[in-house]
């Protein structure tokens, strides 16, 4: 199109065509809507908004192929007997059988056991197909209590009691009445076929003092022998940080709003919690005021795609990343293929975000046999493996690049902000002012 | 301590470990019960038991007790803090006195008895098995029921069984107000000679009558038309 002929277009800046849609949606639907993935938000500050700045001649960078670079990391090392290690930084985020097919579970656990870290049950409780395919299982432990039992407990690796998630803080799942077979509902304990809405707060604690006393039981029901993590999204993350400080955890978990989800209401998609490099920033600064940096790992998610994000997560002050979303797009999610079945949901691939429905084309986010069929578990496995692969690759080459022959050794002054916003969040200096005033206010 | 019927355990000056070790064991060692003393409204106590065992609790107790259990059976001799029971999957607990917040949350199996009130959520995520209120109930009792029954002799504070799924709910007294999504119906032939039947065994008076109450569905799957319960519900 010539800059001549170029039309701005006619609609409202506020009435624009995506608010027409969504009004006249929930004008038929008579409910909010509801849809998978995450947020559709373009204009959240992320990651990209940071840049390493590796080594030159004030400091030497570490050979790609030939020098070490560690990448292992403990959780509940010198409290439980049995502490979880991961051979990287990276854990794979809940997400149940339920959200899932169990093919999909198969292959995360093949592939996390292949890479030595672990993956998660998610909501619904565990199931046998997903402990034997990981070798490292961490199982969730939710206000809904589905599926819970002490034998499954014992049998876990790690529990995380969770206690929010971020692409939709303060409230409780969902799993919409077509994702309920007879399996997912029998470990739920509800009747096939309903759509489940998960409570948003645990039954049996409320606050500070009660979750101690629930780390305490669980703790004493797996025998002082695993780590406990609590997961939260992210939202008032300092307090958030000095409750799980005072609950003596392992690990804290914080979800982004740019987390993953097989189904949240959009709205609460799009308009709660706080990003995850913000949040990264905060939970760091707490753990620090609570002098437990050493002590308690922290863990965290949301949008995380890359080695880059990962990387910069770590030097930030994560401890290990979540990776959700991203596993199962190596999976197969948004591949184009059986486009005419992405035609029929009235999306398309790269475009899709209908986890919610069931109808996953790709065979992903369904319980429909027909459809589950559609993953090849070997084949998805074997995907997992590579991409897990090639961001550990990248989160070495920024360390190495950086002169750090570990990991975890990554910190905020191998980096640099691009824009003032993600400055003033992190505390990481501007480019160009190496962390102080311009040179020209010296004169 | 093979052979020996009942151990005493004095909970004095021990940790919450060592209690807890202490009655692992004795339920391996094939021990009967487990007197426990010094309850000191002490929070986990006799929890993760998953062998045989009868726990006599001489007084009152916190947070959890006999939580995460398989048939354990227990009674205590005074009142319980927030969470008794917490997912039983088998067994019984009797509270001869009050039971705060939670009592039975989410069991799987088994039975919960208070003898006095319950506080708040009694019941609450119910997937099996039965929690008794003698007295009455607080507010969101029975709240997300799965299944399972849960009797009170008494009155119930608001929102009774609030977005039940299943389950049974039979209530002696007065309901301030029943939860989104509950229903009351008839009884089918025997189930209340059931119900008395089983208050007689505990020794707990029972009222009159009963009135049976579930979920009429209305919250199993959305419905526009019922945008007045899902208001609340969703």
């Amino acid at each position: 199109m010539s800059s001549s002929s170029y039309r701005p277009p006619a609609y409202s800046g506020v009435w624009h065509p995506d608010a027409i849609e969504e009004i006249q949606e929930k004008a038929e639907l008579g409910r909010y809507q509801i849809r998978g993935q995450a947020t559709k938000r373009h204009n959240l500050p992320s990651f990209d908004d940071l840049v390493f700045t590796p080594a030159g001649l004030s400091r030497m960078p570490l050979e790609g192929y030939r020098e070490r670079c560690d990448t292992a990391v403990t959780i509940g090392k010198g409290k439980v007997s049995r502490p979880l290690v991961l051979d990287r930084p990276i854990m794979i985020a809940g997400m149940s059988f339920g959200a899932l097919s169990v093919n999909a579970k198969r292959a995360l656990g093949i592939a996390a056991s292949r890479c030595g870290i672990s993956t998660c049950t998610g909501e619904g409780g565990m199931h046998p197909e997903e402990r034997e395919h990981s070798t490292k299982l961490v199982m969730q432990y939710l206000p809904s209590r589905y599926g819970m039992n002490p034998y499954d407990l014992q049998k876990a690796d790690m529990l995380e009691i969770g206690a929010g998630q971020g692409a939709k803080p303060g409230t409780g799942g969902v799993l919409l009445g077509l994702k309920m077979s007879d399996e997912v509902a029998k470990m739920r304990d509800l009747p096939p076929g309903v759509d489940q809405r998960s409570s948003c707060r645990h039954p049996d604690w409320m606050g500070a003092d009660d979750l101690y006393m629930k780390l305490e039981q669980l703790r004493e029901v797996t025998n002082y022998e695993i780590p406990i993590s609590i997961k939260v999204g992210a939202s008032r993350i300092a307090n958030d940080v000095r409750i799980a400080c005072k609950a003596d955890v392992d690990a804290i978990v914080f979800d982004g709003m740019e987390g993953g989800t097989a189904a949240s209401p959009s709205i609460q998609l799009d308009h709660a919690g706080i990003p995850t490099v913000a949040a990264i920033a905060e939970a760091v600064e707490a753990l620090h005021d609570m002098g437990k940096q050493d002590e308690i790992k922290l863990i965290v998610g949301g949008g995380i795609k890359n080695g880059a994000d990962a990387a910069k997560a770590i030097a930030l002050g994560a401890d290990v990343v979540y990776l959700g979303t991203a596993p199962m797009i190596a999976l197969n999610c948004h591949a184009p293929i059986y486009v005419e079945d992405y035609e029929r949901l009235g999306t398309t691939p790269y475009e899709c975000q209908h986890c919610h429905t069931g109808l996953c084309p790709v065979g992903i986010t369904t319980q429909l046999p027909k459809l589950m069929e559609r993953l090849d578990v070997e084949e998805a496995a074997d995907r997992v493996t590579n991409y897990i692969n090639a961001i550990t690759m990248e989160i070495q080459l920024f360390a190495r690049s950086c002169g750090k022959n570990k990991v975890a050794d990554l910190d905020p002054n191998d980096m640099r902000s691009l824009t003032n916003d993600v400055a003033m969040m992190t505390g990481i200096p501007m480019v160009g002012l190496n962390g102080k005033k311009p040179w020209w206010t010296k004169f | 301590m093979a052979n020996i019927e009942t151990l005493t355990l004095n909970c004095e000056d021990k940790s919450t470990k060592e209690i807890n070790s202490i009655i692992r064991n004795a339920a391996v060692d094939g021990v009967e019960q487990v007197e426990i003393l010094n309850t000191q409204a002490r929070h986990n106590i006799g929890v993760g038991i998953l062998k045989p065992i009868h726990l006599i609790y001489r007084g009152h107790v916190g947070y959890y007790t006999v939580g995460l259990c398989d048939g354990v059976t227990a009674e205590i001799h005074g009142s319980a803090g927030w969470g008794v029971g917490d997912n039983l999957m088998s067994g019984e607990v009797v509270i001869e006195g009050n039971a705060a917040t939670s009592a039975g949350p989410s069991i799987r199996g088994g039975r919960i008895v208070v003898k006095g009130n319950g506080g708040p959520r009694c019941g609450v995520s119910l997937k099996s098995g039965e929690v008794i209120i003698g007295g009455n109930a607080g507010y969101m009792s029975g709240f997300m029921m799965q299944n399972g029954r849960l009797i009170i002799c008494g009155d119930s504070a608001k929102g009774l069984g609030d977005s039940m799924y299943q389950g049974q709910i039979w209530l002696g007294g007065i309901p301030e107000e029943l939860g989104s999504g509950v229903t009351q119906v008839d009884p089918e032939a025997g189930e209340l000679d059931e119900v008395f039947a089983v208050l007689e065994k505990y020794k707990i008076s029972a009222p009159k009558s009963f009135k049976k109450l579930q979920s009429d569905k209305s919250l199993w799957n959305f419905n526009k038309h019922d945008f007045a319960a899902w208001k609340d519900a969703l």
